[in-house]
């Protein structure tokens, strides 16, 4: 490779992803197809579920990096729009149905009929698909995910009966921690991505934001994203 | 699981739908199908490719049109959806959910231009697409009475439908302002629909509004005020394509056609697959004489067009006339390379729109690329050929000014000339048609030749307005030296001279010259734009003597 002419390593990265997404769509699609001709008494198997939850989080952490690369890359600016917040995140909490119902993970939701937000429907997506995923994991069975405004503020909160975030990550949400929690896992690359989608969105000098706290009504880990 | 269900009876409204399914991958057309049935959905149909949506569309009505974006080689989702929107195959109480798994910008841009009414984002799963669906059949089946009288075009009545739905503090009460709204535009009420836009961006500032209150500004002719709207939303909502739609086309109705030039082509560049706005930039710059930009903008047409149902031989006849231009007198490899572009384009539209019509044009045009190419034999050989398909009392206006075009260039000028007065007459009533009998009346010269006369043009009118009189006839001398027959430059010539005749100069010299300019404007018909200005002149001189 030539000095002057670096390899562009993102834009690599960006193609690479937009394959791979290709592929796990036809992966899941393929799966769930399969697990549909099974006979019904195999179906509801939670070796179903685990595939489709790691795929979705193979997903998930693919439209994020996109998502960031596009960002940064000024390519796909915000689109912000109307949205029916309950049919929104209904539609969110939709995706990990099979998933909750095989870890015996019980979810309610709450959000009026009628709450209309505005913001980047495939975005802010985004951010939930991969708070639902994060909370599947850690709670012990139950989940509440709630929206509705807060003085002038849509807020969308998901809590869960776990253990909580760690004290590091409430301090800072959102920050890369140095290196990468490699026992855990976690490269807070989710809350990176949460933290920066929730900034772009802003109205008059009001900008939005993550939060994240331990305990309320079911005293585990509570996310909550903001927006003007 | 959800703790808010409406009262809606989802299973007995999919039980009435029609569904279309369009993909082309079997598998994937068998997967949505079971998923959809599993919700209730009794009426399904599936297509394979584009014609075949198209074709099942045209002899049915269907609900809800499932679509993927990619098929292969043919249409693609977006094209089958430009095409159902284009020839009303789609009403408003119709959805089209374009399903995609596509991320890419152009792409996105170019779904979003023809305003599906939902996307899906592959993978889809069941209960994903149950959720979304069951969102999207809710909608519909509240707004259907409103919807159904917008489709039979009841504006009044849609309109009071809305307020009802507004008073029942529906989930859809912006929907319902922002139809409103655009009821009103439609029908010319410009003062109401101002007004909802007025009040929904006191609240908060939202594209649609912002959008709406721009159209409705340029509407009433409140230019200055229009473009602020436009350029606000642009600022806000960067890859807003219709905030330079709207700035474009202010500026094209203030006569200002390099600005507006400017921002179709920012338009252009956020979205590039969109074929009509590549149409309209090409015909802008040809009009602005941008040719190079205006080859280039056709040659996207061209391109988008393979599947498109705006694909139409007069995207390829505009390239080869810029083509033309470009070529024409240069016989460099530059030159050389646009010519046969040219021809290559032209046989190609030949063979695409095998019509008298687009044979005869073509020829005619590639009549002129030989010339400008010094190949005479060629030329001579296309105009034999062109001459026994035409008859000068049935051709069509194109065709008619396309032959008078490549008559000036063959230097039959007299030819030229009489076959564009036969054209006003017989189109006296088309004005677009008049005006480009006009435009070539004025200057029948080569695109080089224009450039040059117009700049001198500019500088003359300069060296008159800061009193320099001999230095704008000399330079007026020089442009009409390029375009002898541009009646607004002969006429600034006579205007010129009269002024410094007033001063007791020259007065035999400058009246004969003054008789020579009158003389070559002889030419226009009375319907010319200069035509008074060319009485008023000619009486003034003969009453000098």
């Amino acid at each position: 490779m030539n000095e002057n002419n670096p390899l562009d390593f993102s834009m690599i990265m960006a193609s690479a992803v937009h394959d791979m997404k290709n592929s796990l769509g036809m992966l899941l699609n393929t799966l769930e197809e399969v697990f549909g001709e099974l006979p019904k008494e195999m179906q509801n198997q939670p070796k179903l579920a685990t595939l489709q939850y790691e795929a979705e989080r193979v997903n998930n952490d693919l439209i994020q990096l996109l998502g960031i690369y596009r960002l940064e890359n000024q390519q796909l600016r915000l689109r912000v729009d109307e949205q029916y917040v309950s049919d929104f995140i209904e539609e969110q909490a939709a995706r990990y149905e099979t998933l909750f119902e095989s870890r015996g993970i019980k979810i309610t939701l709450e959000c009026e009929a009628d709450c209309i937000g505005y913001f980047d429907h495939d975005l802010v997506a985004g951010i939930l698909n991969n708070t639902l995923a994060n909370a599947a994991r850690y709670t012990k069975d139950e989940m509440k995910l709630t929206a509705g405004f807060e003085d002038g503020w849509l807020v969308i909160s998901l809590s869960d009966n776990g253990r909580g975030y760690p004290q590091a990550m409430i301090d800072a949400p959102g920050e890369i921690v140095k290196g990468i929690n490699f026992q855990t896992g976690s490269t807070s690359l989710g809350l990176f991505f949460s933290a920066k989608v929730a900034a772009l969105h802003s109205q008059g000098d009001k900008r939005g934001r993550i939060e994240l706290s331990n305990g309320g009504e079911l005293g585990g880990g509570i996310f909550k994203i903001y927006l003007p | 699981m959800s703790s808010f269900k409406p009262p809606f009876n989802y299973a007995k409204v999919y039980s009435k739908l029609k569904f279309l399914v369009v993909d082309d991958f079997e598998n994937f057309r068998l997967s949505i199908r079971q998923m959809i049935r599993s919700f209730g959905v009794e009426k399904i149909e599936v297509a394979s490719n584009g014609e075949d949506a198209v074709q099942k569309c045209t002899y049915d009505k269907f609900d809800i049109v499932l679509c993927d974006y990619n098929m292969g080689d043919g249409k693609n989702g977006q094209q089958i959806l430009e095409e159902l929107r284009f020839k009303k195959l789609l009403k408003r109480t119709g959805l089209f959910i374009l399903i995609t798994a596509e991320t890419s910008k152009d792409i996105v841009m170019g779904a979003r231009e023809n305003q599906p009414d939902g996307y899906i984002a592959k993978p889809i799963t069941k209960a994903v697409l149950q959720k979304r669906m069951d969102a999207l059949i809710e909608q519909r089946e509240t707004l259907l009475p409103i919807n159904k009288e917008i489709d039979k075009e009841n504006y009044p009545a849609a309109i009071s439908l809305c307020d009802a739905e507004i008073k029942k503090k529906s989930k859809y009460i912006t929907w319902c302002f922002r139809t409103i709204a655009d009821l009103y535009f439609r029908t010319g009420d410009f003062a109401h629909a101002r007004k909802i836009y007025e009040d929904v961006l006191s609240a908060r500032e939202i594209a649609w509004a912002r959008l709406g209150l721009g159209r409705v500004l340029l509407g009433q002719k409140h230019y200055e005020e229009a473009i602020s709207s436009f350029t606000r939303l642009a600022e806000e909502n960067q890859d807003m394509v219709e905030a330079y739609d709207g700035l474009a086309e202010t500026y094209r109705q203030m006569g200002k056609l390099k600005e507006s030039q400017k921002n179709l082509e920012q338009a252009v560049t956020i979205s590039p697959l969109a074929i009509l706005r590549q149409k309209q930039l090409g015909e802008i710059c040809t009009q602005t004489q941008d040719v190079e930009a205006a080859a280039n903008a056709f040659r996207q047409t061209v391109k988008l067009g393979t599947h498109s149902v705006h694909d139409d031989a007069d995207n390829y006849l505009q390239l080869g006339r810029c083509l033309s231009d470009l070529s024409e007198g240069d016989t460099s490899d530059k030159g050389k390379t646009f010519a046969k572009e040219a021809i290559a384009t032209l046989e190609k539209a030949t063979k695409r729109f095998d019509t008298s019509e687009v044979k005869l044009q073509s020829l005619l045009i590639e009549t002129r690329i030989h010339k400008g190419q010094d190949n005479l034999d060629a030329s001579k050989k296309a105009f034999e050929k062109a001459q026994t398909m035409a008859s000068v009392d049935d051709m069509s206006a194109e065709a008619g000014i396309e032959m008078a075009k490549t008559l000036y260039r063959l230097e039959e000028t007299d030819k030229a000339e009489k076959l564009l007065h036969k054209l006003a007459q017989r189109f006296e009533h088309d004005k677009k048609v008049l005006a480009k009998i006009e435009d070539l009346l004025d200057e029948p010269v080569s695109l080089q030749k224009k450039m040059k006369a117009r700049e001198l043009n500019r500088n003359g009118i300069n060296y008159f307005e800061e009193g320099k009189l001999d230095e704008a006839i000399k330079t007026f001398e020089e442009a009409l030296a390029e375009s002898p027959k541009h009646p607004a430059l002969n006429l600034n010539l006579v205007q010129v001279l009269l002024k410094q005749m007033e001063g007791g100069k020259l007065k035999a010299e400058g009246l004969s010259q003054c008789k020579q300019c009158l003389d070559s404007v002889a030419h226009i018909p009375s319907q010319h734009r200069q035509y008074k200005r060319f009485q008023f002149l000619s009486k003034k001189i003969a009453e000098l003597g």
